[in-house]
């Protein structure tokens, strides 16, 4: 069976203007486009209890809107203050217009 | 109607020697509103604590200058930092804590964050949630930092100042004081804790008291009776160059009880047949080369740092209005005192203090002087031990620094504030 996820569809995620998504047994995750590009990390920032997809998008910098901390949509790395811990971030693949994600092992 | 006799002791007319200061700078709230921009606020450097007070990155405590509540950080470079304690968005504290450890500084009411040294780093809400609401477009982070103090350490007393055009702190303070501040501060010390003291009086009257070496042995008679400070003792009163500051020192094995009861006669305070059940309270150590046993430097505004016996302390004053005032006392010693050492100073901590066995006088002498006061408009003091000029004295019997106190304050407040 595969353990590849279906999102939603890339040519819903506009640029600057990321989507929240969920699939079963995985955190809640956003989806990004930066430039064409499609990019999938987990939504719940890991400093406050926000999710990043009520943030601002800049280009490849996504800033939680609780306390203005940001992150590294393409590597999840923490960026700005007060984020410190990098957000999980998912190597993506376009599956006939649709974002994939592979579920991790161990995910429930 | 004013009677003669009421006007008496206000008039000018035969200039003698002595300094007068009208009461009411110890009542009237006009005169301390003044104090606060004038002195605290102007060409001013307040201590604010000990850098050993603050030693790892992020360490914070939140003190005063004069009103003003502060906050004293050390950040990860290991520089002191002090800056208002007031949230730039909308005045709350930003820290509640007296002390503590934190990578940033966070207000609570809407987790505006600054760093170390105070910059605004984290605003919730910036650009709004889903795109509704946010700060406007224009708003710029680097210009809502808290309010920023000038900082200097000189031997480990971190001072702060509102003022960018006063003199640097070394300058400020002047060689005699830096010297002695360097003579106790001559390696690591280690904090022994805190005393707080809410004193019902006003903070002058406290300044007087400890530029005063007149009343140390007449009211202080555990001091006098056991020898510890007597004005038969060697000692001197000196003031640096601004007459801001005030050095008192003595050497108690400079005295002979025979020379002293000949002296004192038979004073109130002076009997040398009162014995202690337990002595051990005044065996100390001779810790340093000059002999010295008691120092106390007086540094205006706000600061006393002492040596009495072997009790080193800097005690602090905060103002709370023009009749109220809180002193702290931050009792230290050294790094590399021995467990005996550390014994002494913690028993001979009972001589200082609001309870201690010297030192209490000095709170209720502050407050039997405002409770006289009350109301008081036109009546002043006399002060003239000495030969009523800010002069220095090579002994003990003398109000030269509390002269060169009210000298220094007279041009900085003044005394002729119109009655409110």
């Amino acid at each position: 069976m595969s353990n590849k996820l279906r999102l939603c569809e890339a040519a819903s995620v506009k640029d600057g203007e990321p989507v929240a998504a969920f699939a079963e047994g995985m955190p809640a995750l956003a989806v990004y486009n930066v430039d064409g590009e499609i990019f999938v990390t987990d939504n719940l920032c890991t400093h406050g209890n926000a999710m990043l997809t009520d943030g601002y998008q800049d280009g490849d910098i996504i800033e939680c809107p609780f306390h203005g901390g940001s992150f590294d949509i393409k590597t999840g790395a923490a960026k700005a203050f007060p984020c410190q811990v990098a957000i999980v971030s998912y190597p993506v693949e376009i599956d006939d217009g649709w974002v994939c994600i592979t579920k991790p092992e161990g995910a429930a | 109607m004013v009677t003669a006799q009421q006007t008496d002791n206000v008039k000018q007319d035969t200039p003698a020697a002595g300094c007068r200061v009208p009461y009411r700078v110890f009542t009237d709230r006009q005169y301390y509103e003044r104090e606060q921009e004038n002195i605290f606020k102007g060409e001013c450097w307040s201590f604010v604590g000990l850098e050993a007070e603050v030693p790892q990155a992020g360490d914070f405590k939140s003190t005063f200058v004069g009103e003003t509540p502060v906050i004293l950080t050390r950040d990860s470079d290991g520089g002191v930092h002090v800056v208002v304690n007031r949230c730039a968005h909308r005045g709350a504290l930003v820290c509640r804590e007296m002390r503590g450890n934190r990578p940033s500084l966070e207000c609570v009411y809407h987790q505006w964050a600054y760093d170390l040294k105070g910059n605004l780093i984290g605003v919730p809400f910036r650009r709004g949630l889903k795109g509704q609401g946010g700060m406007p477009g224009d708003f710029d982070m680097s210009q809502h930092n808290l309010r920023k103090l000038r900082a200097e350490s000189v031997g480990g007393l971190v001072f702060a100042s509102f003022s960018e055009t006063v003199e640097s702190c070394r300058d400020f303070l002047g060689p005699i004081v830096v010297e002695q501040i360097e003579r106790i501060m001559c390696k690591p010390i280690t904090i022994l804790g805190d005393q707080r003291q809410r004193i019902f009086g006003n903070w002058k009257l406290y300044a007087e008291n400890t530029r005063d070496p007149y009343h140390a042995s007449l009211l202080h008679l555990f001091h006098n009776t056991f020898g510890l400070y007597r004005s038969t003792q060697t000692g001197k009163a000196l003031m640096d160059a601004n007459k801001r500051h005030s050095l008192l020192y003595s050497i108690a094995a400079s005295n002979d009880d025979a020379a002293d009861k000949q002296a004192y006669g038979d004073s109130r305070s002076f009997d040398t047949e009162f014995k202690l059940q337990d002595m051990s309270l005044l065996k100390g150590r001779q810790e340093f080369a000059d002999n010295v046993t008691l120092v106390i430097l007086t540094v205006y505004p706000n600061l006393v740092l002492q040596q009495i016996q072997n009790t080193l302390a800097v005690r602090q004053t905060v103002t709370y209005g023009p009749d109220e005032f809180e002193l702290v006392w931050t009792h230290f010693g050294y790094e590399d005192d021995d467990a005996e050492m550390q014994a002494i100073r913690l028993k001979q901590a009972n001589l200082i203090g609001p309870a201690g066995l010297i030192s209490m006088e000095d709170g209720e002498a502050v407050e039997i002087v405002q409770n006289a006061i009350v109301g008081e408009a036109r009546a002043t003091s006399y002060i003239a031990m000495g030969g009523g000029q800010a002069d220095d004295a090579d002994h003990l019997v003398t109000e030269g620094a509390i002269i060169g106190f009210w000298d220094n304050y007279r041009e900085m407040v003044g005394f002729d504030l119109e009655p409110t």
